[in-house]
């Protein structure tokens, strides 16, 4: 299972390489075709960070027209096209909360109920929007189960949120060296899954 | 620069920092710096990092984008140039926030923008237009205004001859057979203010003026030149009385005379009338 899942991987990254490739060349399909395999993913990443459809929606746009304009400086050995246009999303969406103040810590997501990850793995029901990203997921989530509630939390709340170390080790009253030794931990574990489906 | 074997290499702990953007600026630039030199140590756990990040996405319970959106981008680019492949993408550059700040990795202006643009030139037009209008209509209510001043004022001089003690009123009528000119004068030798009214007074001919004198012991003072129009079959004026005004006043004249007065009445008399 371990090996399809691998095969599987790294079959969609080669076709995500190959849809950069032909976007490179001005071919709008393969934009079309990479938003059919990520847009289900990213759009509900932005709506995490953002809080708000409207800009999540944004957010997406601008991801994909950074796709777009930015294919040429793709390089497939610096990672997966996946991981790059996550890492945008991100930042994109970081920058939307800073500029309009959307998001406040702790607030409720306007329409869209605060779901941490456990909750989301127990409630997904998993529309089929990345079929190539589905086997992969799958190990993830069981994988991620090894994580600790508190080293997701930490990893969430940095990650979708921008807090810093030092801002966590305050909100959440935990000593810094503490926060620095889960969050390491938490990310050690996030490789692991990788490594685990490479080997 | 990538360290050799076993030599401690202190960058790789900026990375976790770095991935989650949490570097302060001096030390995201040096870092940044350190990465241009082509570490390849601190490059791989960089990927391996945003590789291992990128899994917490998946945790979320997916949700189909709202429909449209798809359509929405693919309009967007339309009319944009994909970048060609170049140089290689460092991780500095993987969040594209060069993209953001550079001016030479600028993307390819859309129709949107061109169109931002011209609708921008429509409207410092309309601006324009409309502020040359609200000159023009200022200009015109200024003058307006500055008639309606002078209009009061001369309100007021007519008040202050009506309500002087001692108003003297001279009629005055065309001498030429079957002239309908007719006006009068009202004068307050107080004030040396007069009151001049004359109505179905004709048009003046070009390069010509009216001309009104005082007449006083058989000599003809002039009282001041004006000139008439089409927009208007009367005319009040109030005229300033020169020297001194007494019992002495005889009549008064309107002549018809060349462009800037004469000293002494030339033309034919329009109107004249006596004490």
């Amino acid at each position: 299972v371990q090996r399809n899942i691998l095969l599987q991987r790294q079959q969609s990254d080669r076709e995500d390489g190959e849809l950069v490739k032909k976007i490179q060349r001005g071919d709008q399909r393969a934009l079309a075709s990479l938003y059919d395999r990520y847009a289900g993913v990213l759009y509900p990443f932005s709506l995490r960070v953002t809080g708000a459809r409207e800009a999540a929606e944004d957010v997406v746009q601008d991801v994909f027209v950074h796709v777009w304009g930015k294919a040429g400086s793709y390089a497939p050995q610096s990672g997966s096209v996946y991981a790059w246009m996550t890492a945008v999303c991100r930042m994109k969406s970081l920058d939307k909360v800073r500029s309009t103040s959307q998001k406040k810590q702790g607030q409720e997501m306007k329409g869209v109920p605060h779901q941490s990850s456990q909750e989301g793995e127990q409630k997904s029901a998993q529309p089929e929007t990345i079929i190539a990203m589905k086997g992969f997921t799958e190990a993830a989530r069981n994988s991620l189960r090894s994580l600790s509630k508190l080293e997701l939390r930490l990893l969430e709340l940095s990650y979708y949120e921008g807090q810093s170390q030092s801002d966590l080790a305050r909100m959440l009253r935990i000593p810094l060296g503490t926060i620095k030794g889960k969050m390491r931990r938490g990310i050690q574990k996030l490789r692991q899954v990788l490594a685990e489906e490479a080997v | 620069m990538t360290p050799k074997t076993g030599e401690r290499h202190t960058q790789l702990e900026l990375c976790i920092p770095y991935v989650f953007g949490r570097l302060n600026p001096g030390n995201r630039k040096q870092f940044e710096a350190h990465l241009a030199t082509g570490c390849e140590l601190c490059k791989r756990e960089l990927s391996e990092l945003y590789e291992a990040t990128a899994l917490l996405p998946l945790l979320i319970r997916q949700e189909a984008p709202p429909p449209g959106l798809r359509q929405r981008i693919l309009s967007r680019i339309s009319s944009r140039k994909p970048e060609q492949a170049r140089v290689e993408r460092t991780p500095a550059s993987r969040e594209g926030r060069e993209s953001v700040v550079t001016p030479a990795t600028r993307p390819p202006r859309s129709w949107y923008q061109y169109a931002a643009a011209a609708l921008g030139i429509l409207i410092i037009v309309a601006l324009v237009i409309f502020v040359n209008d609200l000159v023009g209509t200022t200009r015109n209510q200024e003058r307006t205004i500055a008639q309606l001043k002078g209009d009061l004022q001369q309100q007021n001089e007519l008040a202050s001859i009506l309500k002087a003690p001692k108003v003297e009123i001279v009629s005055l009528s065309g001498i030429e057979p079957g002239s309908s000119v007719y006006g009068k004068i009202l004068w307050d030798s107080s004030s040396r203010k007069a009151m001049l009214q004359i109505n179905e007074v004709p048009v003046t001919p070009e390069g010509k003026e009216y001309q009104l004198w005082m007449l006083k012991e058989q000599k003809y003072f002039s009282i001041g030149e004006f000139q008439t129009d089409s927009t208007k079959a009367s005319l009040l004026k109030v005229i300033d009385l020169p020297g001194e005004v007494n019992q002495r006043i005889e009549g008064f004249v309107l002549t018809l005379e060349p462009k800037g007065g004469s000293p002494q009445p030339t033309g034919s008399i329009y109107l004249r009338g006596a004490r």
